[in-house]
């Protein structure tokens, strides 16, 4: 019997399969403007009291950044702030692109059917595409909401805000704990979207990874009170995880 | 709209909706069993009659303000509030949209309401009936300008301060209008107290909307040189309430 770690998968291990054609996604880079998200140094989040600063002008272009922190240090806080539903107690910050912000505690009546949060909440171009993702990720879109497992749930969230980006004007999405509870086959295949549609999509992910090789070649880390900004192509969770107190 | 879109397939999905249409459109004519009208047939038809808009306004209390309520709490809750104000939602297009996807169910209430009164409760002669018919029509209008701010702040409300606050704020503002100004009208004359009559004067009198009294006895429809009078203040009301609700609305509990 063949036994496979999550850390070890390759996408020969799953096949993920193709949602958007490469070419749309080149097409689409024509035109496209490519998103942006830059922070100044003295940005402050926090509530009544501050959590966190930026300690140097951080700025995040197109593609995947992962945003790591240990619990309560700021990790939400700062996605709300950019997301502008919290306003930030010092500094400021620029966004260039449509900016989407999942909340990791966001939640659809339970009556409700995958399909019809579908149809509620996508134009009708985009909906095609989001039923062959909920096909290829095993996901009941007849099951009421309620019904679905934490990861099923995660994962009707996921392709919502992934078929609402607005890749043409170049979008910004920030996702809080997309990860949790997803298993490993839906984590590569959200992975391997996210990297073909980098160029018109920046996505800041907030996580806490499951296994020490995972590749984080961008990475925000709230380390202290201070917001950082990391970058190394062989950078893995392993090595930025002693970095967190 | 795609908070509408949500909330109306939500709101057909829950099904709870079934029952208000029964109230309103089966209820009538059960009850009238339980009427003097089985003694007297005289007054099987005004016992329709009364039961149909008593069902109208009850199923609009009870379930239309619940069903508010409840989606203002689950908005602010869920996070769909917040997920939806950083696509460009802003929390008034929320709460107008979450308004107008439970007042779609609610419209037909006063329709159905109306309905069961023209076809199954019209007086015999023509005169009367074309007076019927204009106070039930009249009776609709003045319904929905009732029951359209009120839907609106039961959400608002629960959004800040949970559904059974947003519902009981709404009922209680409903029946009292209603039911509760004629009691306080009465106290007011009885002990001459200033207070009183001037609290009577600011009340919402909500019972100049509700038909019943005036479909029973056959009193005739509102004069139509009066009628834009009661819109007029029905709309001020609504307008109040209107700003009252986008002030207290909003997408996200607090934290």
């Amino acid at each position: 019997m063949k036994h496979r770690n999550a850390g070890q998968l390759t996408s020969l291990d799953y096949p993920a399969p193709i949602i958007r054609k490469k070419s749309e996604y080149n097409a689409d880079q024509m035109d496209t403007q490519s998103p942006t998200l830059q922070l100044q140094e003295g940005l402050t989040i926090g509530y009544s009291q501050p959590l966190a600063a930026a300690t140097e002008n951080i700025l995040l272009d197109g593609g995947t950044h992962f945003l790591i922190a240990r619990n309560g240090r700021g990790k939400t806080t700062l996605l709300r702030t950019l997301a502008k539903t919290l306003k930030q107690l010092h500094g400021s910050f620029e966004a260039q692109g449509k900016i989407q912000y999942l909340p990791e505690d966001l939640r659809f009546d339970p009556e409700i059917t995958v399909t019809d949060i579908f149809k509620a909440m996508l134009s009708k171009d985009k909906r095609e595409s989001a039923f062959k993702l909920a096909d290829a990720l095993e996901l009941d879109v007849r099951k009421p909401y309620g019904k679905l497992s934490t990861g099923n749930r995660r994962k009707a969230h996921l392709i919502v805000a992934e078929n609402s980006a607005d890749l043409k004007s170049g979008s910004i999405l920030l996702l809080d704990e997309p990860f949790s509870g997803l298993d490993a086959y839906a984590r590569e295949i959200f992975e391997n979207m996210w990297r073909e549609s980098s160029q018109q999509v920046l996505r800041l992910v907030s996580c806490h990874p499951d296994y020490d090789s995972m590749g984080m070649p961008s990475a925000l880390v709230i380390q202290g009170e201070e917001i950082r900004h990391t970058v190394g192509h062989d950078q893995t969770w392993s090595q930025l995880k002693q970095q967190l107190n | 709209m795609k908070l509408y879109r949500l909330t109306s397939a939500t709101l057909l999905r829950r099904k709870s909706w079934v029952i208000c249409a029964f109230v309103v459109g089966v209820l009538p004519f059960l009850l009238q069993y339980i009427s003097s009208g089985s003694e007297n047939p005289v007054l099987l038809k005004p016992a329709i009659a009364q039961a149909s808009w008593s069902m109208a306004l009850l199923s609009a209390i009870f379930w239309g303000f619940f069903t508010a309520a409840k989606q203002g709490e689950s908005n602010a809750r869920s996070g769909m509030g917040e997920y939806f104000l950083t696509t460009g939602l802003s929390a008034g297009r929320q709460l107008f949209e979450m308004w107008l996807a439970v007042f779609t169910y609610l419209l037909p209430i006063p329709l159905i309401a109306a309905g069961v009164c023209i076809f199954a409760a019209s007086p015999s002669l023509a005169d009367e009936r074309s007076m019927w018919i204009a106070t039930n029509l009249q009776y609709c209008v003045l319904f929905i300008f009732v029951m359209a701010p009120l839907v609106a702040l039961a959400s608002a409300v629960a959004s800040r301060f949970g559904s059974i606050t947003g519902f009981l704020t709404s009922s209680a503002l409903a029946i009292y209008g209603l039911y509760g100004v004629g009691y306080l009208e009465l106290l007011a004359n009885l002990e001459d107290n200033a207070l009183l009559k001037w609290l009577w004067s600011s009340s919402p009198h909500y019972h100049f909307a509700d038909p019943t009294e005036r479909l029973r006895y056959k009193l005739g429809a509102i004069a139509w040189d009066k009628f834009p009078l009661l819109l007029l203040y029905f709309g001020g009301i609504m307008l109040t309430y209107a700003v009252i609700s986008r002030l207290l609305f909003r997408v996200r509990a607090a934290a």
